[in-house]
């Protein structure tokens, strides 16, 4: 097994010189260290030789996908692969940046997002990743909770270890881990493709959501834990805890507390999406091809963006523009239905502090990382509230009398119900 | 951010690792000491594989047997286990120690976690023959379910182990590592408990590129590695240990030593 001092160079395959700085962190399939190459502080991945099979095959997939380039800048993608030494060899990719924390360190409670807005920013930025993968026509394979990478203040998400993606209908051995397989992987009927990648990925958001895996609950409930009962539970005949139909595995008071507590919060939308997302026929039945999709998940979690707003409590809340009132769901207290922003067809609930996305006032587009606009309170009087246009577009304001006003970068305008605003060239109404 | 403040870590299973060491009279010295530093040094990194991993906590348990067997410490977990330095003397009951190992291997006694466990990985050391009649302890814990499904290792150490007795606890002469030199034992003391609890605390898993490939082309249905037993992931790992460090050995240069 080659074992890399501080120090020591080796190369790139088109040459480079690579120095190795440090030594990062040892996983099961090889080692992690920082490097300098070109000038740059890198990271390379160097595969244990005796957990290559094949290794050439797994090397030119790894080389044909460095040459294709990321799908979304959230790929921590391989730029470059290394020469071979003694039967193996590693590729090169960013560093992750500090602010950066395991995906793994959320699900144990170390970690906890600034609020909701982060959270939700966190499941977009995933489900965006794997849509673009997908769309590329590429599946991952390999998804879990050690693939992601997540900054706790903004959401900002990370995919790391794409070795094994590969073009559909390929697979290069890997099978993934077992509470993230898909059930029909488990049981060994199907190798992992885009289709089981969408299990995987509903796995993930609903850990992101409720801090507890979604097909453990009463009936998993065992002394051990053996292979043959993780095949039951996770492959043979798995049950969704809060499933419509069967509540035979529903989670268990003081053991499963963190979805005991979080499931009634999300609004029906939210909950509909998982009960489908896995419906005995989305696990084991006939929609195992038609799971919910990436694109699906990102509307449900760009409404759920929609509704979210901050109560006076400071924590974020969300609200049901159908309703004159809601509850805060931290505090309890009432608040009152604010100013809504129709615009596309969605509802954008504004109260100080929210966040306009591009994807919202730009036609046919889903940037939902960009912010376009902000609600800002006056600063003499903090009920008085203002949407700031942080664009570099003109915006206009018309109000009911017909008077209308002009705002660029940086300008502010007061808000109130039956104003119009014209996004260049989406229009918009509040009430 | 309010509401997930309170948010607890996800419900994890338990994985107790057992250390089971032979405490007789003929590993004073050296071997023990080797043993108790082996040990003590894999602990920090036993916390950081159950404080990594989202699917298990790790426990670790500590039974010693000489004249007689006797528990250290129950399970405790990794985080906060310390290793406390072992004497050797007495004669070889390993017997004992199955007897105690069949009866905290319960529900009701060690493996009570109301999240339930994974299967154990029980790791016996020892450096000699057994002075007592072990078969028939042996015969009885056989058949406690916990030890079916345990992952379970031995080192013999030096050649006056028995490691047809060792072979017989784990059920495989390939989970029998052998070992003649302080260095190997320290090595593998690590290596096992490291490798053994990082296969224990998961979920069945593949891993990449390992399991034979499949293209688009073939027909046939892949086998899922669930299919695999932890014992049997386990061998394979101690076998890819055994050929790298062959691989290690890849020239002549002796150093000067004279054969």
């Amino acid at each position: 097994m080659v074992v890399f001092q501080k120090g020591q160079r080796i190369k790139s395959a088109s040459g480079g010189e690579i120095e190795i700085l440090d030594f990062l962190g040892a996983g099961g399939q090889g080692a992690v260290y920082k490097v300098k190459y070109g000038g740059e502080e890198l990271a390379l991945k160097w595969f244990h030789s005796n957990k290559l099979y094949e290794n050439e095959r797994f090397c030119r997939n790894i080389e044909n996908n460095i040459r294709q380039g990321a799908p979304a800048d959230c790929f921590l993608w391989p730029v470059e692969l290394t020469e071979f030494i003694s039967g193996s060899f590693g590729y090169l990719m960013k560093l992750r940046p500090p602010q950066y924390r395991e995906f793994s360190h959320f699900l144990l409670a170390k970690v906890h997002f600034a609020d909701i807005s982060a959270l939700i920013n966190a499941a977009l930025g995933i489900i965006n990743g794997f849509r673009a993968l997908h769309n590329r026509g590429y599946s991952y394979q390999d998804l879990n909770d050690g693939n992601f990478f997540v900054d706790p203040k903004t959401g900002d998400v990370l995919i790391c270890d794409n070795d094994n993606v590969t073009p559909y209908g390929e697979n290069l051995g890997i099978m993934g881990k077992c509470r993230y397989m898909a059930p029909e992987v488990v049981t060994g009927g199907k190798r992992p493709d885009c289709h089981t990648d969408r299990f995987s990925l509903a796995v993930i958001l609903y850990m992101i959501l409720f801090l507890n895996h979604p097909l453990e609950g009463k009936k998993t409930m065992c002394p051990c834990l053996t292979e043959e009962l993780e095949y039951r539970f996770y492959g043979e005949s798995p049950v969704f805890v809060w499933d419509d139909y069967d509540d035979s595995n529903r989670p268990v008071r003081g053991v499963h507390v963190n979805e005991i507590r979080l499931w009634k919060i999300y609004p029906e939308f939210v909950r509909k999406a998982f009960g489908r997302a896995f419906s005995h026929e989305a696990l084991v039945g006939g929609d195992i091809e038609h799971r919910v999709i990436e694109k699906e998940w990102q509307e449900i979690f760009m409404q759920l963006r929609d509704m979210t707003m901050k109560c006076s409590c400071g924590s974020d809340t969300f609200f049901d523009v159908n309703e004159q009132s809601c509850e805060c769901i931290n505090c309890g207290k009432t608040i009152f239905r604010p100013m809504v922003l129709k615009v596309k067809k969605r509802n954008i609930v504004l109260a100080s502090g929210s966040k306009l996305y591009t994807d919202c006032i730009e036609p046919e587009c889903d940037d939902f990382r960009k912010i376009s606009g902000e609600v800002v309170g006056s600063i003499t009087d903090p009920t008085v509230l203002g949407l700031k246009n942080l664009t570099d577009t003109e915006w206009e304001a018309e109000l009911p009398n017909g008077s209308a006003r002009k705002f660029t970068k940086g300008q502010v305008v007061k808000l109130g119900r039956g104003v119009k605003i014209k996004f260049g060239d989406v229009s918009a109404e509040i009430n | 951010m309010g509401i997930y403040d309170d948010v607890v870590e996800v419900t994890r299973r338990t994985m107790v690792l057992f250390f089971v060491v032979d405490t007789s009279g003929s590993m004073n010295g050296a071997k023990i000491g080797t043993v108790n530093s082996a040990i003590e040094e894999i602990v920090p990194e036993l916390k950081d594989i159950s404080e990594e991993n989202a699917d298990a906590m790790i426990k670790v348990a500590t039974l010693t047997f000489s004249s007689g067997a006797k528990w250290i410490n129950e399970p405790i977990s990794a985080e906060t286990f310390r290793w406390n330095y072992l004497n050797a003397q007495g004669v070889t009951d390993l017997g004992k120690a199955f007897d105690e190992l069949n009866d905290k291997l319960s529900r009701n006694a060690y493996m009570g976690d109301i999240s339930g466990s994974f299967a154990p990985v029980i790791f016996l050391m020892s450096d000699g023959e057994p002075t007592d009649n072990y078969m028939d302890s042996l015969e009885v814990l056989r058949e406690n379910n916990w030890f079916k499904k345990a992952i379970k290792v031995a080192v013999a150490i030096g050649k006056d182990a028995n490691k047809r007795v060792l072979s017989e606890f784990t059920g495989n002469p390939e989970a029998v590592i052998t070992v003649h030199s302080p260095e190997a034992l320290k090595k593998w003391i690590q290596f096992v408990s490291v490798t053994a609890s990082q296969i224990g605390s998961r979920s069945a898993n593949a891993t990449g590129g390992q399991s034979a490939p499949v293209t688009g082309e073939q027909t046939e249905k892949p086998k899922s590695k669930i299919n695999l037993t932890k014992q049997e992931e386990f061998i394979r790992e101690i076998k890819a240990q055994e050929a790298a460090e062959a691989e290690d050995w890849d020239d002549f240069d002796d150093g000067g030593i004279q054969w």
